[in-house]
């Protein structure tokens, strides 16, 4: 189990201490006279060519099928969508009723932070030096060329969440990146799009921190996130009102910031009642938690999610592998959906981001079986559109809509059976990934192993 | 009251009796995937009696007392075997004291059993039955210093307390990073551990004259492993590097018997030839692509695709994303090596006919067998698969187990207003 082997690793890797980075003026001075805030995101669509796909069967990720339809990706934008359309374009290719649909949007990753190969100095994905690191941002230990994201492209992810892992209480700053081959995270970083903030619940921070001056319990846990929102709302109160004794704390601006709405919580969690503790804890302090992610006891309480308009980010078929996650089913995701509350896949893994099409039609069948009547087109919002709502980005992509980023897979066969292949994906109009002419990113990684 | 009592005893005697007499069944219209020269029969009927199967044909007869399935020109199938998995070796496999995988603190390896530790009770067995595997491989892993996990076995899915069906099936080592590390620290480490121990069962038990004796192995280890070390059941290695994998065809040379399957061999496709020519069967799961270790820089999907056309002897597993302890994905990973290149016939033999001879089961339909079928409600390798009968020696199989229990409790279409606790 790769989550057992990260905690494993979490002993070993406590040691690489995160450099203390002051509050200097000089960097504020830097930085704006680059006029780009650090770590700002430097993405740049790959050159497109205006291209036409005819005779596609079209699941847009509206909830619509659409037999027999074209798709007009112009300057990396949709520009239409349907039956009627006659365009002039640079490339035309007939998908010969072949499925297209939006790129796969994985909220759950953790490419780049626990890369392969999966040796002891790639772990970082876990600051595992006290249960609060709201200051960490994932971003800083994403290593861009780790090998799984070229897999992902080839499985048709084109956006995808990195985290923190989930050794404590607070475990900083998520990252939404454009799964674009580049040289720096900078350049993958989905423009704009919010920042997120990852917390956990429930077993791995008390058994992290147990012997290590706590928490270590459940009730610890959430006396935890209760002092520090204390603290950050103090934080909040002295920063809206400014002036010079005001000192900047990264740690407090994190939490202070998802306090102001501008950064989405993003919590770990497992079991149902405890969801439910931490959705009284965000009232207690007016926070809205976004998504609940593995979330294997979702389906027992679906109707609570659905008041709080929370989402879930499940598995398909992962649990038993500790106690929390005991109680996992099969119907877990279209169970949520079937009560109107916010459903999506997830992976938490290199491989199984490499699929989640399959991992989607397994959880739909099974939903089906157990007597609900979900159509393939309503399910596919679990893969890219409800994600992109998730992550504050469905505006921009997500879906196939008329203006919003051409993030397109076109299919081998059917998405919803497990021989169907992406043939070829395009992010923000550009054909990154072409089975048939070979076209597809190789890692720095995987150069000249030949011998 | 005495009434119930006496209806509640005949009852009991009933499900007793029905078990020891086994009814008899007749599957009618299947699209039956035979594994054997028969091939896929369409629209073939299957009789079941006294738990073997007594005929396979087109419109067949059904002999009096017979209960009747209907298949409607579904898949009827042999049920799936899984090749490596821990199946009932643990409920919880992050709570140590549930975990009987590996024991990191015991004198013995290879003279455990894996048997022993068997619960045919643990949920994942029930669980992973529901989605058709039949029978598994279990294995204990390798702890401590030892690069050996044990004696495995074989059990049915059944669930019952009779279910292993070979207590001593098979002798897990394992090379690669883990056993480096277990060995001392090198490869060389290991590969002598492996030696020596193979020389102490070979030399058992003339070597064995004093309480220090063996140069690896003590004596009850070195007795568990004469049956490995003669070919009489497989030697299962772990490794995923060609390099690894050469130095153990090299084994061979010194230890000509011996029956060996690779578990891993992710790195397989780069010495196919060499993996035929030794006659070395490999188990691979064919969503190993990654470079997950310095072990496995070369995995690749088509792996299995390459292996084939070079005659090597495959299974297929789903080791990775948590398939040892639940192999129930085990019909996903077959279905995308099909989505890779290979035959549907290949990869379905790879889960059940292929690694069911390797450890002396049938894993194929004709007359005479055991029945050990499954009725599915689509393409057994299409992820929107799943069962909806099965059989485990001619016994009709439950397809229930916890996780049903549970959809059933908060399933949405439920018309129960209870409380959950009372449905």
């Amino acid at each position: 189990m790769k989550k057992s082997i990260r905690m494993a690793l979490l002993g070993a890797t406590s040691l690489a201490l995160l450099t203390a980075c002051g509050d200097k003026k000089e960097t504020e001075a830097e930085t704006q006279s680059d006029k780009r805030p650090a770590f700002a995101s430097t993405y740049t669509p790959q050159p497109s060519e205006t291209t036409l796909i005819t005779n596609a069967r079209i699941i847009d990720g509206t909830g619509q099928e659409i037999e027999n339809a074209s798709l007009l990706m112009t300057d990396g934008k949709i520009t239409s969508v349907g039956t009627d359309i006659r365009a002039e374009a640079d490339i035309t290719i007939n998908a010969d009723g072949k499925y297209v649909t939006p790129g796969i949007i994985d909220i759950h990753s953790h490419l780049g932070n626990y890369p392969t190969p999966s040796v002891t100095a790639h772990g970082d994905g876990n600051e595992v030096t006290s249960p609060i690191t709201s200051e960490v941002y994932a971003e800083h230990g994403v290593w861009p060329q780790d090998p799984g994201f070229d897999e992902a492209l080839q499985g048709g992810v084109t956006t995808l969440h990195i985290l923190p892992g989930s050794a404590n209480l607070f475990g900083g700053r998520g990252v939404t990146l454009r799964n674009i081959p580049a040289r720096t995270v900078q350049a993958m970083k989905f423009p704009d799009a919010p920042y997120t903030l990852k917390m956990a619940c429930g077993e791995n921070p008390k058994r992290v921190y147990g012997n290590k001056g706590g928490p270590g319990s459940r009730m610890g846990n959430v006396a935890g996130y209760r002092k520090n929102w204390i603290k950050a709302q103090g934080y909040k109160k002295k920063r809206d009102k400014g002036g010079d004794d005001f000192k900047r704390d990264l740690q407090l601006e994190t939490l202070a910031d998802v306090l102001d709405g501008k950064i989405l919580v993003n919590m770990h969690c497992y079991r149902a009642d405890e969801m439910v503790q931490i959705l009284d804890l965000a009232k207690e302090f007016d926070y809205k938690v976004t998504t609940f992610h593995h979330a294997v006891e979702s389906y027992k309480i679906a109707d609570i999610l659905k008041e709080h308009d929370t989402c879930s980010a499940m598995w398909a078929d992962w649990y038993g592998f500790k106690m929390e996650s005991y109680d996992g089913i099969l119907e877990n995701v279209p169970f949520v959906h079937a009560a109107g509350a916010c459903a999506m896949i997830h992976s938490d893994d290199e491989k199984g981001i490499q699929r989640l099409n399959q991992e989607v039609a397994k959880t739909w069948a099974h939903g089906n079986r157990a007597g609900l009547n979900i159509s393939k087109a309503e399910a596919w919002k679990w893969l890219s559109t409800n994600p992109a709502k998730a992550l504050g980005i469905l505006d921009e992509t997500g879906t196939l809509e008329v203006g919003k980023r051409a993030d397109v897979v076109m299919w081998s066969a059917d998405p919803f059976t497990t021989y169907a292949r992406p043939e070829k994906v395009f992010l923000d109009g550009a054909l990154l990934f072409d089975k048939e002419s070979g076209l597809k990113p190789k890692s720095d990684f995987r150069l000249g192993f030949g011998g | 009251m005495i009434l119930l009592r006496t209806l509640t005893t005949a009852l009991l005697f009933s499900v007793v009796a029905s078990s020891a007499l086994a009814q008899d069944y007749f599957i009618s219209d299947a699209k039956l995937v035979t594994n054997t020269s028969k091939g896929i029969m369409e629209n073939a009927d299957v009789i079941i009696r006294a738990g073997k199967i007594t005929q396979i044909g087109a419109d067949l007869t059904a002999p009096a007392g017979v209960e009747f399935i209907n298949a409607e020109g579904r898949w009827v199938t042999p049920g799936l075997f899984a090749p490596f998995s821990r199946l009932g070796l643990m409920d919880i496999g992050g709570e140590d004291v549930t975990n009987d995988t590996s024991s990191g603190d015991s004198e013995t390896s290879i003279s455990e059993l894996a048997s022993d530790s068997f619960n045919p009770k643990a949920v994942f067995v029930a669980n992973t039955r529901r989605m058709g595997v039949t029978h598994a491989v279990i294995s204990p892993s390798a702890a401590g210093d030892s690069i050996f996990g044990g004696t495995g076995a074989i059990i049915n899915l059944s669930g019952a307390y009779d279910s292993i069906e070979t207590p001593r099936a098979f002798v897990h080592v394992q090379l690669g990073e883990s056993g480096t590390r277990r060995a001392g620290g090198s490869r060389a480490a290991a590969l002598q551990q492996l030696r020596s121990a193979l020389n102490d069962a070979q030399a058992y038990p003339s070597r064995y004259q004093g309480p220090e004796d063996g140069d690896a192995l003590s004596r009850q280890d070195a007795k568990a492993l004469v049956g490995a070390a003669r070919g009489d059941m497989p030697l299962l290695i772990s490794a995923n590097r060609a390099m690894d994998m050469l130095n153990i065809i090299s084994l061979k040379d010194d230890f000509k018997n011996l029956d060996i399957i690779i578990l891993g061999a992710a790195e397989a496709w780069q010495i196919a030839d060499q993996l035929a020519a030794a006659d070395i069967k490999v188990m691979v799961d064919p969503h190993e692509n990654l470079p997950s270790s310095f072990d496995s820089i070369g995995a690749r999907l088509d792996n299995v695709v390459i292996l084939d056309k070079a005659g090597v002897d495959y299974a297929i597993t789903n080791a990775s994303a948590l398939g040892i302890q639940r192999p129930a994905t085990l019909a996903q990973h077959a279905g995308n090596a099909v989505g890779n290149g290979l035959s549907w016939n290949k990869a379905f033999a790879a889960i059940t006919v292929t690694p069911a001879k390797w450890f002396g089961l049938k894993g194929s339909l004709s007359n005479g067998e055991a029945a050990n079928l499954v009725v599915w409600d689509g393409d057994p390798l299409n992820v929107t698969s799943a069962p909806t009968h099965m059989f485990i020696n001619g016994e009709r199989q439950s397809l229930t187990s916890r996780q049903t229990a549970l959809r059933d409790r908060y399933n949405p279409t439920s018309n129960d207003t209870r409380p959950h606790k009372y449905r």
